[in-house]
């Protein structure tokens, strides 16, 4: 079973001590990717739910750099430690509340000391009050408001590792939600921001169970996203909801400061002097920079302080130069920024994305280095095009899946390995993450052996002006998976949308069906094979068009030998012959339209879905035309396996039915489920019960390639495998008729790759790599010399530097000057 | 590093929908015929009756008309030379295999040999009584030659002594036209207005002919296709193809051509170094003014030119570099091709070694061309941007869309609608425009708004432009003017649907029926 299609921004990375890799948290997992490469390296397992922080411990001498230990801590209630390099877990805390956001303030001043006994560490976690929880059984989300009282769940409180307990009694504050907390880079303050005010802690230098800490709060009219500190000085900045930022500078002057000097300026400065600051907040001043037109996400300073970035919904990253305000921007990341991190070597730092993508940056030039992609997520759709927008492409002998993607792409990620393959860019627009969705890509349908692609995209309309339908047929290059551009059909059924396309299993046929009532046949013309070489691909055109009464053709797709083509008029089933156009056989009757329809592996059956109010799954008998068995069930997807007479359907539980609930709730609830099906029997075979099903995903994969034979050697070879994406891309692959249950989670190392120094020094680093010099090219000659006889000429050619001494080129030469005899043994 | 650079600040300029390609002609071949650059020569007094190639290198060609032969250089496609010995109009020039001797017919009767060189008259075979329009020297033989005339007789001569050798009677009609065979210099086919082509061996005592077959018109041309068992004629709209060593079977009839085709010859694509060089193909012109030609091994069409007057003659050099077309108003198109001057590649001149005593040491690698397998570090290349990308990547957008309009290309303003559209910012755009911008909309509405191309986006906007501006359009004059110019046009287009309407109304049932047979 293979797991994977994490999201790699759920919370912030950072980077090791050496900064040569990035501990990312991928799902209940820490994975370690290369800097260089931007492959991962290897993963730290063990927690049991979502991964929320990674804390790396500095190293103290440059020696230690190269060793890496982090402390991350998890929704599953534990604090580890571990060692990054080996990887090893070495210290487990349990503190049994989910943590959201954990900061350990005594790592960061550098230890110099070490005869001491080295005080206490604690650490300030953000958790949630299960008590609470307790009351309110099924209720996860925090967001939780009884009749009367508020009810407060988020809590700060204090850990101390060294005794791997919490400290008693000590909670800091109580939050409506469990809050991030922020802290500065010295380890001096630490803070929260909850709706319109940010909480400050002063951490005492000698921090131990019951030290009290000092606390002011700054206000402000809008709701806070984030805060920074600046890691010398007082200043915090604040980034709120309208994309403005706040910069107070001289904050806790009064509360914080020990020494009567400083109190005393303090009092000195009369009200008027504090510009900007509200109320009796303690700090010197406050200033607003704005820039951002939509929520400010991400705030950071950087290591000196100089420079504050943000960055927010726009997917610009802004640099603002603290004294001055100046700006400096890195445009088009295309998505929104989530986090922003720097390294502890200058010159790097990543950015996470909305997109589950995090950029390593060089660092005074912003340039992309690398991209570590995760699979795409959902893509936000209008709600009345939500029904004519299919999930996913799935090349099933490669592994792939096709995924549409926010910025007008399709992505093609591989769910083997687990990592992104390629990116297309089906429509060549500019996307800008927070514009209203007005280009969509509706469609995409890969052919069987995955060597053509095609993609629909819908042009949404401005007061019914402008809309426009494309679909694109892609042809695949050579191997790997970049797609080229092979023909543009614009509005290919006139003004309507295109609700399904279906590839010929054997030949370059294809059907694409509309709202509008028809369907046409497309057809691959004959490559034109051309003297010079160039290989002209034919375009597609369009063979034939069918209608059935003028009725919404809503689902379309071919038998398994290409033979039969089944169309889905509203709510009947036609069927044609491709080849001659005609109509064959008209069958069936649901109430709501067919979605979905797919003949069931080399059977005779067919298979189809619809949705609505009274969603049905049908299956309908090829010779005899008529149904078999049908189901009241809501398919979000269903998918037939190629060679056998199954099929699973992955299953929506009806409007508001809930599922009785198992022990499985602690893990969220199970909303939906997958049922295997053999296509004779109305019994499943087997069913799981499933997470986020709603725009999941379902595909039987063949898996073909030696690699993950190698990969699954121990356990008995798998020739099928059925993969599920949730709705939030992540997906899991595993033997539909294995003994084990999904839950169970196997470790693959198929795509892991060892740390390799990759880092280019000296004259590659500069000029790139050298070329191999090619050996055997002066080898040869050598070679083809000596026969002929001649070989004086190359004993002393070259200069005299680099020839041997003489005494042995005079054997060589006389040697030479001998009539070889051929030795004739046989 | 580089293409991860480019995937993320790739901006995207914004683009029309792509205009459907026509079904492109330009394959290989039509891209070798096209590659004779026809130009029109100087024009000669009356229509050109025959065109001879001279078998020997430079292949100067010859032309006939009115009473004087013509020898043109292929270099320069420059008259060289003009015989004018001729007391009637000069007609079927033919080389000898050596190009020093030319003979000619003539209407007076008499075909008469020169000397190419110095153009003086060496021969004059006397014999036919009428207009002799035939007269062909045999592929490789010297001494004899060959003609034909109206008095439908061909007679076979012996040049050097000005004596007939024999008479071949069997032609009833006049013979205009003959070719010598390439496999054999005793055998020739001549055609006649008899609709009869006829074979004939010399060798065969007795003046009948070896063969015969029926084109059906009055033949205009005839022609042995290389191998030599097959020939081609031409008569009437159709080339036809027969198979001479198979008894005279017909192998194709090519019926392309709309009227009369005077004269065919064999064309070959002759490119060097090619594994496809030297496919013959039959070259037809006709006085509809087009020229063919046709690949008679696949039977098929591969490339047709018009030219704007009736064509009566063709030849093409033998080297493959020059086709002649001449016209009945006497113009010669005369085609050279271009060949790439193949000169062998001299060793370098030994380099001299540069010392820093040289200015140019300091100088020396600057020019260095990078070899095959040097790793090339280039310059990212600068995107270029138009103006109304540029005002577009500011979000400014109504000056994008004046600025598309200013300019003169319809396709970036449609383009940028449709993004302005993606934006949901077009309606708001065109509420923002002054008297003067919208001016200038209406009049890109005006002229674009009916052409198919846009029309799904413009009308709607068209419409919606009038309701939004109807105040400001009432307040102006010029803008009364535009919508005044912008109704008619709509009118016109309206009018020409209904007409087209008409006319499907006509022909659908038309189409209705053949398609039931």
């Amino acid at each position: 079973m293979i797991r994977g299609g994490k999201s790699f921004v759920s919370s912030p990375p950072a980077f090791s001590n050496d900064a040569k890799k990035l501990l990312i948290c991928t799902g209940n997992n820490v994975s370690v990717f290369s800097t260089s490469t931007g492959l991962q390296i290897t993963e730290l397992e063990g927690h049991t739910a979502l991964v929320t922080s990674v804390i790396v411990v500095p190293a103290s001498t440059p020696a230690s750099k190269i060793l890496c230990y982090c402390w991350t801590s998890s929704l599953d209630g534990t604090i580890r430690y571990w060692d990054v390099s080996v990887p090893e877990l070495m210290k487990t805390i349990d503190i049994r509340f989910p943590i959201f956001s954990m900061v350990i303030p005594g790592l960061l001043p550098q230890q110099a000391e070490s005869n001491e006994k080295p005080p206490d560490l604690f650490a300030y976690v953000s958790t949630k009050n299960m008590k609470e929880q307790e009351q309110l059984p099924n209720n996860l989300s925090g967001q939780i408001r009884l009749s009367k009282k508020k009810i407060l769940s988020g809590q700060i409180r204090k850990c101390n590792l060294t005794q791997s307990r919490l400290a008693r009694g000590v909670t800091l504050a109580e939050t409506q939600n469990p809050e991030l907390i922020t802290i500065c880079s010295s380890g001096k303050y630490i803070g929260i921001r909850e709706k319109c005010t940010i909480r400050i802690w002063d951490v005492p230098a000698k921090d131990s169970d019951d030290a009290v800490l000092k606390k002011i709060r700054l206000h402000r009219t809008k709701k806070l996203s984030i805060l920074a500190f600046h890691p010398t000085e007082r200043i915090i900045a604040a980034g709120d909801v309208t994309g403005r930022i706040l910069i107070w500078r001289g904050f806790g002057q009064k509360t914080f400061s020990i020494s009567d000097k400083s109190i005393n300026r303090g009092l000195m400065k009369n009200e008027d002097e504090r510009s900007g600051v509200r109320g009796d907040d303690d700090a010197d001043s406050c200033t607003t920079w704005h820039w951002h037109s939509a929520e400010v996400k991400v705030l950071f300073f950087s290591s000196d302080g100089a420079y504050l970035y943000s960055g927010g919904k726009e997917g610009v990253l802004v640099v603002w130069q603290l004294d001055t305000e100046k700006k400096k921007f890195l445009p088009r990341i295309g998505s929104p920024l989530i986090y922003f991190i720097n390294s502890p070597d200058p010159s790097l730092s990543s950015i996470s994305c909305a997109d589950n993508r995090v950029h390593l940056l060089k660092m005074p030039s912003m340039k992309i280095l690398k991209s570590i992609a995760g699979i795409k997520l959902p893509c936000s759709v209008p709600e009345i095009y939500k029904g004519s927008c299919n999930g996913f492409g799935f090349d099933h002998t490669a592994g792939l899946v096709a995924i549409r993607t926010e910025n007008y792409c399709i992505q093609f990620y591989s769910l083997f390995d687990d990592r992104e393959i390629s990116e297309v860019q089906v429509c060549e627009r500019n996307h800008q993450p927070g514009d209203e969705v007005t280009v969509i890509v509706t469609l995409v349908a890969l052919s069987l052996d995955g060597s053509v692609m095609s993609t629909v995209e819908t042009k949404l309309p401005d007061e019914g002006i402008g809309g426009l339908v494309s679909l694109k047929f892609w042809a695949c290059g050579a191997q790997s998976k970049d797609f080229s551009l092979s023909t543009i059909i614009y509005e290919p059924h006139r003004d309507a949308g295109v609700s399904a396309i279906a590839f010929h299993p054997t030949r370059h046929i294809a059907v694409s069906s509309s709202y509008g009532g028809d369907f046409k046949i497309w057809v691959r013309n004959h490559e034109i094979q051309q003297k010079d070489r160039m290989l002209q691909n034919g375009g597609w055109t369009c063979h034939a068009v069918g209608s059935y009464k003028k009725k919404p053709m809503t689902a379309a797709t071919f038998s398994a030998d290409g033979s039969v083509l089944a169309v889905a008029a509203e709510t009947v089933i036609t069927l044609w012959d491709p080849e001659k156009n005609v109509l064959v056989a008209v069958i069936g009757e649901c109430l709501e339209p067919i979605a979905r329809l797919s003949f069931v592996g080399k059977s005779e059956y067919l298979v189809s879905a619809s949705r609505g109010s009274s969603p049905q799954v049908s299956v309908w008998s090829m010779s005899k035309l008529s149904v078999c068995w049908s189901y009241k069930l809501h398919a979000e997807a269903v998918a037939c396996s190629v060679d056998d007479s199954s099929f699973a359907i992955l299953a929506l539980p009806i409007s508001s039915h809930h599922m009785e609930s198992n022990e499985t709730t602690l893990q969220g609830m199970e909303d939906g489920m997958i049922l295997l099906f053999n296509v004779g029997d109305p019994v499943p075979v087997v069913t799981w019960f499933v997470r986020k099903a709603k725009g999941g995903g379902l595909a039987f994969l063949h898996m073909t390639s030696a690699s993950l034979e190698e990969n699954i050697s121990d356990e008995k070879p798998a020739p099928v495998l059925l993969a599920y994406i949730n709705g939030d891309h992540e997906y899991v692959l595993f033997d539909p008729y294995g003994e084990q249950a999904p839950e169970r989670s196997v470790a693959h190392q198929g795509s892991l790759v060892g740390l390799e120094e990759t880092g280019k020094f000296g004259y590659a680093s500069i000029f790139g790599e050298l070329p191999e010099f090619n050996l055997k090219r002066n080898q040869s000659p050598s070679v083809a010399i000596v026969p002929s006889g001649k070989p004086w000429e190359t004993i002393f050619s070259g200069s005299s530097h680099n020839l041997p001494p003489l005494t042995k080129l005079c054997t060589a030469f006389l040697e030479s000057l001998l009539e070889k005899r051929t030795a004739i043994l046989e | 590093m580089a293409e991860e650079d480019t995937a993320i600040a790739k901006t995207f300029p914004v683009k029309s929908k792509l205009k459907t390609s026509r079904k492109s002609t330009s394959n290989p071949e039509s891209k070798y015929w096209k590659s004779f650059k026809p130009q029109p020569t100087q024009t000669l007094i009356s229509s050109i009756t025959s065109l001879s190639f001279s078998p020997t290198p430079p292949h100067d060609f010859a032309a006939t008309h009115s009473a004087t032969v013509t020898i043109f250089s292929t270099q320069t496609l420059e008259p060289k030379a003009t015989i004018s010995a001729f007391t009637d109009t000069a007609t079927s020039a033919s080389f000898r295999s050596d190009g020093r001797l030319i003979a000619a017919g003539s209407h007076s009767g008499i075909v008469q040999v020169f000397d190419v060189k110095t153009r003086s008259p060496l021969r004059k075979l006397r014999g036919h009584s009428r207009p002799v329009h035939l007269v062909r020297y045999p592929r490789v033989d010297k001494l004899h030659l060959f003609s034909g005339g109206d008095d439908a007789i061909v007679k076979y001569w012996d040049v050097a002594s000005q004596t007939q050798i024999s008479e071949l009677l069997g032609h009833k009609d006049y013979v205009r036209c003959g070719d010598g065979s390439p496999a054999s210099d005793d055998m020739f086919v001549t055609g006649s207005y008899d609709h009869t082509i006829r074979l004939w061996d010399v060798r065969v005592s007795g003046s009948s002919s070896v063969m015969e077959v029926n084109h059906g018109k009055p033949v205009e041309d005839v022609i042995f296709l290389p191998s030599g068992g097959l020939i081609a004629t031409a008569g009437g709209n159709s080339v036809k193809i027969w198979d001479v060593i198979g008894g005279g079977k017909l192998l194709y009839s090519m019926e392309s051509h709309n009227k009369t085709v005077s004269s065919i010859c064999v064309g070959k694509i002759g490119r060097e170094s090619e594994e496809e060089s030297h496919q013959y193909r039959i070259l037809s012109v006709s006085l509809d003014g087009y020229m063919k030609v046709f690949d008679y091994a696949k039977f098929k069409i591969t490339h047709s030119m018009r030219f704007p007057a009736p064509l009566l003659s063709i030849g093409f050099s033998p080297d493959c570099l020059a086709r002649v077309i001449g016209t009945s108003n006497g113009i010669i198109y005369a085609g050279k091709r271009k060949v790439k001057e193949n000169v062998g590649s001299m060793e370098d001149p030994q380099k001299r070694v540069l010392r820093p005593s040289y200015f140019r040491y300091f100088h020396r690698g600057q020019n260095e061309k990078p070899s095959e397998g040097d790793y090339l570090i280039t310059k990212p290349k600068k995107v270029k941007l138009a103006e109304h990308d540029k005002l577009l990547n500011k979000f400014r957008h109504k000056e994008a869309l004046v600025s598309a309009l200013s300019g003169k290309n319809p396709e970036n303003v449609v383009a940028v609608m449709e993004e302005l559209v993606a934006r949901k910012k077009l309606l708001k755009c065109v509420s923002n425009l002054d008297t003067e911008e919208l001016g200038l909309l209406l009049r890109f509405l005006q002229r674009h708004s009916t052409m198919l191309r846009y029309a799904g986006l413009l009308m709607g906007l068209t419409k919606k432009v009038i309701e939004m501006r109807a105040e400001d359009v009432r307040a102006s004059d010029v803008l009364k003017g535009h919508i005044r110019n912008l109704k008619r046009s709509v009118e016109e287009e309206i009018r020409m649907q209904q007409s087209l309407q008409e006319i499907q109304g006509i022909i659908s049932p038309l189409l209705r029926i053949a398609g039931r047979r």
